[in-house]
């Protein structure tokens, strides 16, 4: 079972190196980092999952961007947008990863873009970042739509990915303060160890049976 | 004055929680504003008084807190949010809770053994910095000088490579 932080950013984004990282977040808990733009590599027992990030502002772009990045080998990860957007998103072939839902508007992700992530297997990151470090208005807001999301989740059941967006080793959560943290805005400890988990089937989803002659 | 019989008393929680990175030269005073400012952000005045953080011991790496009982679980929460201790970005790590200071105690981290010398300063970038080794592989490097050193958390293989 892969248990694993579905975004961190090593050095030279962050000031931790790639290694490091690894070596912390194994200590954390955690078997598998994603990584954007990073290699695959394993360290200290800690997989290194590389991914592709894509932060445009039209579905055009989006395609564009999947044309010339999307390797097969990648999680695509994709920022998301207004709710046209998001649902253009959902039904591209080859994303892996919805993320920044908590910095677009209330109703950017609703019941359709809900059943359209679950019917199409596209993950829905939950960033920890502004959790743990915004304060006050920011961090209420994050709670509530974090909280949002997580009531869809329970009807439709659409992928989940948690993500510490961390840039530094003292950024970086274990998988009990995860759990922690998750219970402030409704999420369920199954239910983080099953986000927790999730990273692992989006790069080889389940697919049909086939009978080899 | 006559104590308070046991009974009546507020029932206590410790909290033994590990610093990182260890010495930041932060002191006790520096933890306990961290503590209760992340405490009362989360969950406000009237439930942080009813946690009531208070830290009653620490070391270069690690810091005792009590709380109410019941308020533990609210308390790691919260710790899970404090980014900085006085001058010094930090993360808390909670090892373990306990009912008495005496448990809590006997899991205190051992003293560490001096490292080997190693090469003190080590230049990145550009820029001079002092190594700092710990538990193995582990190397953090603090840039000299005298005013906001920048901190790089780094591993052996990634200094041989340099």
């Amino acid at each position: 079972m892969t248990i694993a932080d579905a975004c961190i950013h090593p050095y030279p984004e962050g000031d931790s190196s790639l290694r490091r990282m690894a070596v912390e977040a194994g200590e954390l808990g955690f078997d598998s980092i994603v990584v954007p733009d990073g290699t695959p590599l394993i360290y200290s027992g800690v997989r290194v999952i590389p991914a592709v990030l894509i932060a445009e502002e039209t579905v055009r772009a989006v395609s564009g961007q999947l044309r010339k990045r999307g390797n097969g080998q990648s999680l695509v990860m994709v920022n998301a947008g207004e709710n046209g957007f998001n649902r253009a998103v959902l039904n591209l072939k080859g994303v892996h990863m919805l993320r920044n839902l908590h910095l677009t508007r209330k109703q950017s992700f609703n019941h359709v873009c809900a059943r359209q992530a679950a019917d199409r297997g596209v993950a829905i990151d939950l960033d920890l970042y502004p959790v743990i470090h915004a304060a006050g208005r920011t961090r209420q807001r994050v709670l509530v739509r974090f909280g949002e999301l997580i009531r869809l989740y329970s009807r439709y059941r659409f992928p989940l990915t948690i993500s510490s967006n961390a840039r530094s080793v003292l950024d970086l959560r274990s998988v009990e303060e995860i759990t922690l943290l998750c219970s402030l805005f409704g999420m369920e400890e199954d239910d983080v160890q099953a986000a927790l988990t999730t990273v692992g089937g989006l790069l080889n989803p389940p697919g049909p049976v086939r009978v080899l002659p | 004055m006559k104590p308070l019989p046991p009974t009546l008393r507020t029932k206590k929680r410790y909290i033994l929680v590990g610093i990182e990175p260890p010495g930041t030269g932060a002191d006790q005073k520096d933890f306990y504003h961290a503590v209760a400012d992340a405490v009362t952000s989360l969950f406000g005045d009237v439930r942080a008084a009813a946690i009531s953080p208070a830290v009653i011991s620490s070391g270069p790496d690690y810091v005792i807190i009590r709380c109410a009982r019941g308020g533990e679980q609210d308390l790691r929460i919260a710790l899970s949010t404090v980014t900085a201790a006085g001058d010094g970005r930090i993360v808390l790590r909670p090892r373990a809770t306990s009912g008495t200071l005496h448990a809590l105690r006997r899991r205190l981290p051992e003293e560490r053994p001096d490292e080997p010398e190693q090469p003190a300063e080590v230049h990145f970038g550009g820029r001079v910095y002092i190594a700092r080794r710990y538990q193995g592989q582990k190397v953090d490097l603090m840039e000299k000088g005298i005013k906001s050193q920048e901190l790089l958390f780094l591993t052996q293989n990634d200094l041989e490579e340099l």
